[in-house]
């Protein structure tokens, strides 16, 4: 973590702030089309809206507050890392029924593994038939867990 | 002299050989599984329960029992090593577990939660055995506007979880409150922020969310720089806690335990509290507060300690009433039914063979817990000298898993994807995971009870200060307000010029 | 093509017996049952017990899956789109094949062209209880009560059979008793239970230890007859004439499976539901075995749709 001198502005807590308040305006505008009610009889509505405007509030004070001071680096940001983890449990819940459970997995953490700049092609290959063959092992013949080890889509 | 002849009977129920084998079963497969990343104890027991159909009622409940403390426990040495909790109570032990582990001491840290749940298993377990019947009556007297007040004070206490900014702490609750309201509005069965997705009709699954805004943020973390950091310290320290160590954790211990105690009786989601509530009575009282966060003992040794205790007293509720604490106890219930038994205030005095059979080994299975677990400990922590390049397509594989084996909801684990990524977002920032979890977990019964408490008033708001129990609860909560904020505000006009916001 | 079909229906037999195992026959693999709740609910139970003895009577394993969520839809549309060999098997209920497709907006599945019926397995009363400390003994008692003072129920949630079991009380007692849901029958009971709420609509199973402890007063069950468990309990029918709700569990297969296979898992359904544990467990659960035929649990859907559409139209219940 180096520090390098920038201008007074906490440029971290401005962008925290600032997608506080999306956010909130996100939650808002999805609350429209729920009846509020009133205090006494509250709708679906009610208590989302109230909560809605308390993070717009507490959004805004959050980036007031960052005007104004030092500013912290962000620091790197692990792309690397964002392309392959977070692709291998959505890859797993598009497959888990489609491929069965043993491609699937294999498949997922074959995924899981190209997020690091360490791990060579065979030994992810390697770690992946392991992982595959014990979890195979554990959890559909061990505790018999309900997943189809070979789906539809292979034909059998 | 009618406890001891019950205790006696109770254990001799439960230490027949085959009872002795099945808890100890029991605890061996939940810690095992537990212990995977990303599979916490729901997931846990409704992996192992069908195999525990073919016994007897009162082993089959026993083992059952076992898989529960076992996984829970099996829950916290994920929560420590990898940060990667798998319940809402080990999300708290995962904030402080954590960072001893990258210090080195994951060692300690394990035999801490190992050493403080055994304790506060013990002392909860003779609550049980004791106080059952009175407990149960004043569980009862906690109505809508009671369980209101009790989340408003377990709000408050969230701030105290942050050790960085409160006023982003409090955007995090409110944050997780909103996360809490996506699914069916149980009053109206409207669907709320689901996007038309009826597989998020129920709700976000509490899983993906850990695993994401914990796990997965950290894995990130970790990978955003390989070549000049190590994620883990190699030199592990002594794996036992020193003579001062111990001493460090006899306080948060003993009011870990009782807070536990006292909160796991309430059926309507007070054990949730337990956890949140231990780690804030410690760092409000602790002479160091600015080391939780960073490795604190007390963090780890209150929380584990009142979600232990918290858990076995929630097993009062289910056995003096028949009513689920949690979604656990739930899954007993149901395998109390299967077995033939009728859950109700019946089950004491028709089966006091069961009753009292699983109270004793629920000391029992505590027992087996911690002898199995200090030796274990040595191998937890040799896990920690595994390349993480290796450890973490493993932990992606289990957490898919484990998250897709809750409830076979493709959908949770693309939720999991997206909580990583929001987990990440907020770690940049600087936002901390914790205080929006407790908000996910309070946001649905604060609203819940809210609304049936004024249904029930009659549209009458002041029920909340008529109600003695509401009331003195909420005063607690306005005290807790003024001590968080009152030493700020000082500080504020001490330290005008100085950043600090915390 | 009717050799083929006895032929294929004894090979089913045979299977059954343990006697042989060809490929062609069905079962020649585990089929899964899917339970469209939580486990540990009251369907997950009746679904575990029967899975047990019916995997036994086909000759092979039937793996009990939970698919949980949106009041059993999802575990529903999950198995009317699966393939139609007879291998994803569904254990409805009331609420996947009455209430759900009345209420819900957008219709996920259709409970009728979607779905091939197995077999009605049990019916399971629900009960009509209040807490001791409401002065009340009997159905008209509480009539007469709720006229007079506001009352409120408490039912395992929105849209839910035992809501609608108190929404048709009201409606056909003239009473406003406000209807307090909560997330399950277990909590709903804790709140009765500690006179929170005074008044209950719950599955007899699930309230059955309450009452027979004097915990909770049942004032009456919601079948036309009395439940041979509780001979003292009237039935509201005997005050309300025509009140009659329940809850039912029935196995359905995806529309399109074939007949010999519907007509296998069928006999395998009976079979089960005459073993002698199952009988036992049914009866400790307060649920009576019907054990139908295919013909009969589609005339039964119908029937409920039937009676069901005006309680919900007049409830005014409507989930998006």
């Amino acid at each position: 973590m180096s520090t390098r001198p920038t201008k007074p502005r906490d440029t971290t807590d401005l962008a925290a702030g600032l997608l506080l308040m999306a956010a909130a305006a996100f939650f808002g505008w999805q609350t429209r089309e729920l009846e509020i009610g009133s205090s006494l009889r509250m709708g679906p509505g009610y208590f989302p809206m109230l909560l809605s405007g308390l993070l717009f509030i507490l959004g805004a004070l959050v980036a007031l507050k960052s005007l104004g001071r030092e500013d912290e680096p962000f620091g790197r940001i692990a792309w690397r890392g964002i392309l392959f983890i977070l692709p291998a449990p959505v890859f797993f819940g598009l497959t888990v029924r489609g491929l069965g459970f043993v491609p699937a997995l294999f498949v997922t953490t074959l995924i899981a593994a190209q997020a690091s700049v360490r791990m060579r092609p065979l030994p992810a290959l390697g770690l992946a038939v392991a992982v595959t063959i014990l979890s195979t092992l554990i959890f559909s013949y061990g505790l018999g867990l309900p997943f189809r080890r070979f789906g539809p889509w292979l034909g059998m | 002299m009618d406890l001891l002849n019950n205790l006696a009977m109770g254990f001799s129920v439960a230490s027949s050989l085959a009872n002795l084998l099945f808890c100890l079963i029991g605890v061996i497969l939940g810690t095992l599984i537990g212990v995977l990343p990303g599979i916490g104890a729901t997931a846990t027991i409704a992996m192992l329960m069908p195999i525990t159909f073919q016994l007897e009622p009162v082993s089959s409940l026993i083992m059952l029992a076992g898989i529960y403390y076992g996984a829970q426990y099996g829950g916290s040495t994920t929560a420590i090593l990898i940060n990667m909790p798998g319940e809402s109570s080990s999300a708290v032990t995962a904030i402080d577990g954590y960072q001893m582990a990258r210090k080195g001491k994951a060692g300690t840290a394990l035999s801490v939660a190992a050493l403080g749940s055994f304790f506060a298993g013990t002392v909860s377990t003779f609550l049980v055995a004791l106080f059952a019947p009175p407990l149960t009556a004043v569980a009862l007297k906690f109505g809508a506007a009671e369980y209101f007040s009790l989340m408003v004070l377990g709000l408050v206490m969230s701030v105290a979880l942050a050790h960085g900014s409160v006023l982003k702490a409090l955007a995090m609750v409110v944050l997780g409150l909103l996360l809490g309201i996506v699914g069916t509005d149980i009053y109206t069965g409207t669907p709320r922020f689901t996007m038309g997705i009826t597989e998020y009709a129920d709700g976000l699954n509490f899983v993906a969310l850990a695993v994401g805004v914990f796990g997965i943020a950290e894995i990130l973390r970790n990978l955003e720089d390989e070549s000049d950091r190590e994620v883990m310290t190699k030199n592990i320290n002594r794996l036992f806690p020193t003579r001062e160590e111990f001493r460090e954790m006899i306080g948060p211990v003993l009011r870990g335990t009782g807070i536990g105690s006292v909160l796991g009786i309430l059926p309507g989601g007070g054990a949730i509290l337990a956890s949140f509530a231990s780690y804030t009575v410690e760092k409000k009282i602790s002479k160091h507060p600015e080391e939780f966060g960073k490795g604190a003992l007390a963090g780890v040794a209150g929380p584990e300690s009142a979600n232990n205790a918290g858990a076995q007293t929630s097993f009062i509720p289910l056995l003096t009433l028949g009513i689920p604490a949690n979604p656990v106890m739930a899954l007993m219930i149901g395998a109390m039914i299967i077995q033939g038994i009728v859950p109700g205030p019946n089950v004491v005095s028709e089966q006091p063979q069961l009753f009292w059979g699983i109270i004793a080994s629920m000391w029992i299975g505590n027992l087996m817990l911690v002898v199995l677990n200090l030796p274990l400990i040595g191998l937890w922590v040799k896990l920690l000298s595994v390349p993480y390049y290796v450890l973490f397509p493993i932990i992606m594989a289990m957490c898919s898993i484990g998250v897709y084996s809750v409830a076979s909801n493709t959908f949770d684990l693309y939720a999991v994807a997206f909580f990583g990524l929001l987990g990440y977002l907020m770690s940049k920032l600087r936002c901390e995971p914790a205080p929006l979890l407790l908000g996910f977990v309070l946001g649905p019964l604060l609203e819940e009870n809210l609304r049936r408490a004024m249904i029930l008033s009659r549209g009458d708001p002041s029920t909340f200060l008529t109600r003695p129990i509401s009331l003195v609860i909420l005063v607690m909560a306005l005290a807790v307000l003024v001590l968080v904020f009152l030493p700020q505000i000082r500080k504020r006009r001490d330290e005008v010029f100085t950043e600090s916001d915390a | 093509m009717t050799t083929t079909l006895t032929r294929r229906l004894l090979l089913g037999a045979a299977l059954a017996l343990g006697l042989a195992g060809t490929a062609a026959a069905f079962p020649d693999r585990p089929v899964t049952l899917v339970i469209p709740f939580a486990a540990g609910g009251s369907t997950d139970v009746v679904g575990r017990i029967v899975a047990d003895k019916m995997g036994a009577a086909l000759g092979q394993q039937i793996v009990v899956q939970n698919v949980g969520g949106a009041g059993g839809s999802l575990g529903a549309q999950q198995v009317a789109k699966a393939d139609p060999d007879g291998y994803t098997i569904l254990m409805g209920t009331v609420a996947t094949h009455a209430l759900n497709p009345l209420i819900l907006k957008q219709k996920p599945y259709d409970p009728v062209a979607d779905f091939a019926p197995v077999s009605l397995l049990v019916l399971v009363p629900n009960v009509l209880a209040v807490n001791p400390q409401l002065p009340v003994n009997t159905v008209q008692e509480l009539i007469d009560l709720a006229k007079k003072e506001p009352l409120a129920y408490a039912s395992s949630g929105n849209g839910t059979p035992l809501h609608l079991s108190g929404a048709l009380f009201n409606s056909m007692a003239g009473t406003e008793i406000t209807h307090i849901p909560y997330k399950g029958s277990g909590p709903a009971l804790t709140d009765v239970l500690g006179n929170q709420v005074p008044i209950i609509f719950d599955n007899l199973p699930s309230a059955s230890g309450h009452i027979a402890s004097g915990k909770l007063r049942a004032l009456g069950v919601t079948t036309k007859e009395r439940a041979p468990r509780f001979p003292d309990v009237p039935a509201i029918a005997e005050t309300l004439p025509g009140y009659e709700t329940y809850s039912w569990n029935a196995l359905f297969a995806p529309a399109g499976t074939p007949p010999e296979v519907i007509a296998a898992l069928n006999k395998a359904a009976v079979a089960a539901m005459a073993d002698p544990a199952v009988v036992a467990r049914m009866k400790d659960f307060s649920a009576s075995i019907v054990a139908s035929t295919p013909e009969e649990l589609g005339a039964h859907v119908a029937a409920e749709m039937a009676k069901w559409e005006p309680v919900v139209r007049e409830a005014n219940v409507s989930l998006d």
